[in-house]
């Protein structure tokens, strides 16, 4: 096994001004989870084909292990790639599929027979060996481009979107069964995806990028509870966080945050912060993430200067949860995350209050997460 | 004879220095760059030819032989050098270019002989005004090649010590078919692969009856995608494919490299980021790309109110998605991971700003051309 290194990775294509993948630097380690994240054109594919050696690298080193690779046929980085538009070898059985690369590389019949059995085996498809690739489920087919990519033994595992032609249900399985394969194998793995739950879920360290650019790496819960900028903020999580543009000014010896509909106390610790900094009566945007909007009693009475008034627009019970769409804080529509036994319904007014140490504040003009910078 | 056979007596023929010397691509680049009033002959910078000269600073540099990475070079250091003498010294090397050539071309395994000829061949019908379209008697390698087989025309990208040899490729090809194909090196980087149709046929279609029945063009895709896959990732990396039906090598030779070459053609101009590209699935792109482009430009401005519209790849990839499913709502917002409403507002959004709704036929239709269109004519 072995770590990936990126050294100043950029991708150009000829007749483009623009990189599509610019100044990319990870230190990946070996047997480490690594997800790249980002909406699609953030460059996370291509960062992926280039380690994968599909496409070239513009400018930048890449290593596997302390092999400099950016030369490298594919077939000699000692990878293994499983991708969205995975294809079987049609005219081969599965057994065959699985045995292909192996074949090439000359192992001896018998310790192909011994790997394709065992990752069979550990995919529960050793009934399926005899059969086509179109007798198969598509998540069936997708076991064995799993397993074709886990015979090899790779020092390296390359996954672009692999779940993203599964139904919801079989992506939640094969989520877990992917993990779970990983720490197994103890394989260091790239996955690609644009699903924050997946990114979350599965990656030790997440990357998330953005117009080619890499906008943080870090692990699930620093990206979700320290995200560096507005666009790290609002990407990860479901729902998203809400964003509120208002102002900061001195009251009565406190700090107040003050938007329409809001007036409420920033606590000591951040105030300090955003006094040293010189945000005092400058344009901030307030960014809290849906579970920190509180409409029990007790949160209620323990934070009255908190408190702001909303409309629900619309109360979706999901049962155990409620999602409630308020209108009434800030310009936009909040969303509030509340107890599924709230009994809150749609149209009525709301009290709420702002769990405000756990907000962020983020500086207008740069979008960058105040107290993380 | 090795270079240093007849160096001696070269230089005691002319009586100055005489250095055999090897220069990478790039030196002689520049090289040539930097002496282009000075270089001999007409063309601009292209692949050294043996006896190929070059002046400078009273030094002469006269191309001896070359590879895809390095040149080989005569040094001649002297001014007083006649050009009747650098003349003759040219001549030789080029005489002996055909030679070599054909030394090289006979220490050929005969498989790699007859694709050769059978490559040369087809490029000169290509270039032809009047091709001839059977092959003749002498380059049909038996009945081989009257038995129908499934076309491919594979296109590579990578550059230098990349590049793949006929050898390798050929190996890894009859592993992937079985042991009949046959593989015709055309342009560099650019390979017709005949495949055998037993490719096609399915011996245990019987064990389940419960799927669809394949079309041949469904079976040729899969066959394509699978080449492709395994070409990536066994062999070189990245690469274009396409696919056309079964004919017999004897008989389509021409006509199918000629719509391979189309259909690359084609799907890299109008499916960026495709590499398999299927003749079937290009109908229409080949229906607009006969048209002229002053014509297209002329089209585009008058049927776009909004060209901006077209502009934002997240209109761009949901209608390109729209279009791929049939235009069904339901199954667009699943595959692009969205609310059926966000999508039904997107293509309001559309209709309110060009007056096209794309869940109506007529709309449909010119959207998809439009956007095939715009594809082609944002990059020109």
């Amino acid at each position: 096994m072995a770590g990936v290194r990126l050294e100043g990775i950029y991708k150009k294509y000829p007749g483009t001004d623009k990189a599509s993948v610019t100044d990319v630097n990870l230190d990946i380690k070996d047997k480490e989870f690594l997800v790249l994240v980002g909406p699609s054109g953030c460059g996370k594919s291509t960062t992926l084909r280039m380690i994968a050696g599909l496409e070239e690298i513009s400018e930048g080193k890449l290593f596997i292990g302390d092999r400099l690779v950016n030369d490298v046929a594919p077939k000699d980085r000692d990878i293994a790639m499983v991708f969205q538009s995975y294809a079987l070898y049609p005219h081969m059985n599965v057994y065959q599929n699985m045995a292909f690369g192996l074949k090439l590389r000359k192992f001896k019949k018998a310790d192909i027979d011994k790997r394709v059995r065992e990752a069979a085996k550990i995919l529960d498809i050793e009934h399926l060996l005899d059969r086509k690739p179109k007798a198969l489920s598509g998540g069936q087919r997708q076991r064995v481009a799993l397993g074709r990519a886990i015979v090899r033994e790779p020092q390296v595992f390359l996954m672009d979107e692999p779940l993203s032609n599964l139904d919801a249900k079989l992506r939640g399985q094969m989520r877990a069964e992917i993990s779970k394969l990983t720490k197994r194998l103890e394989t260091t793995t790239i996955y690609v995806t644009h699903d924050q739950i997946e990114a979350m879920t599965m990656g030790d360290r997440i990357v998330v990028m953005k117009d080619g650019f890499i906008q943080q790496t870090a692990s699930p819960e620093e990206l979700y509870n320290h995200p560096v900028n507005i666009f790290v903020a609002g990407f990860i999580g479901a729902p998203s966080m809400n964003f509120i543009s208002g102002s900061l000014a001195e009251q009565g010896g406190a700090l107040r945050f003050k938007a329409s509909g809001v007036d409420v106390v920033v606590p000591e610790g951040k105030a300090a912060v955003l006094r040293s900094k010189g945000y005092i009566g400058k344009e901030v945007i307030l960014g809290i993430r849906p579970e920190d909007l509180h409409e029990e009693p007790v949160f209620l009475e323990a934070s009255p200067q908190t408190i702001v008034n909303a409309n629900v627009e619309v109360a979706e019970n999901l049962g155990h949860e409620m999602y409630l769409y308020l209108n009434g804080i800030g310009t936009d529509t909040v969303i509030a995350r509340v107890d599924g036994r709230s009994g809150v319904r749609d149209g009525v007014s709301v009290k709420l209050a702002l769990d405000m140490n756990k907000v962020h504040l983020f500086d207008k003009a740069t979008e960058l997460n105040i107290f993380e910078t | 004879m090795s270079t240093t056979d007849w160096l001696k007596p070269l230089q005691h023929i002319l009586n100055c220095p005489v250095h055999a010397v090897s220069k990478s691509m790039a030196e002689w680049s520049d090289l040539v760059s930097n002496t282009a009033a000075m270089r001999q002959g007409d063309q601009k910078f292209s692949s050294p030819i043996e006896g190929e000269r070059i002046e400078k600073d009273g030094r002469t540099w006269i191309v001896i032989a070359s590879t895809e990475y390095a040149v080989d070079l005569l040094e001649i250091e002297s001014s007083s050098l006649q050009t009747t003498e650098k003349e003759l010294i040219s001549w030789t090397l080029q005489l002996n270019r055909g030679t070599l050539a054909e030394k090289k071309r006979a220490a050929l395994p005969e498989t790699e002989r007859n694709a050769l000829k059978l490559g040369d061949w087809i490029q000169k019908q290509l270039e032809s005004d009047e091709p001839a379209y059977s092959l003749p008697d002498h380059l049909t390698v038996g009945s081989r090649l009257f038995n129908e087989m499934i076309p491919f025309l594979l296109v590579t990208e990578q550059s230098g010590t990349k590049q793949a040899t006929y050898t390798e490729l050929e190996k890894l090809l009859r592993s992937f078919m079985s042991d009949d194909v046959l593989l015709i090196p055309l342009k560099s980087q650019e390979w017709l692969i005949w495949g055998s149709v037993s490719l096609l046929k399915d011996e245990d279609s019987d064990a389940f009856d419960e799927q669809e029945e394949e079309t041949l063009e469904d079976s040729l895709a899969s066959i394509g995608l699978g080449l492709h896959e395994m070409l990536a990732s066994e062999w070189i990396g990245e690469c274009h494919l396409a696919v056309a039906h079964p004919t017999s090598p004897a008989k389509g030779m021409v006509e199918t490299t000629i719509l391979l070459r189309e259909t690359i053609n084609l799907g890299r101009k109008f499916h960026v980021g495709t590499n398999i590209h299927l003749p079937w699935m290009l109908q229409l792109e080949r229906l607009l790309n006969s048209i002229p482009e002053a014509q297209r430009s002329k089209y585009l401005e008058q049927s776009l109110k909004r060209a901006d519209l077209f502009v934002e790849s997240e209109m761009l990839s949901t209608l390109d998605t729209f279009f791929t499913l049939d235009c069904n709502v339901s199954e667009t917002a699943k595959k692009l991971y969205i609310h059926r409403n966000t999508l039904l507002y997107r293509l309001d959004k559309l209709k309110q700003e060009t007056g096209l709704d794309v869940r109506q036929f007529r709309d449909a239709v010119l959207v998809k051309i439009i956007l095939l269109l715009y594809k082609v004519t944002k990059r020109n």
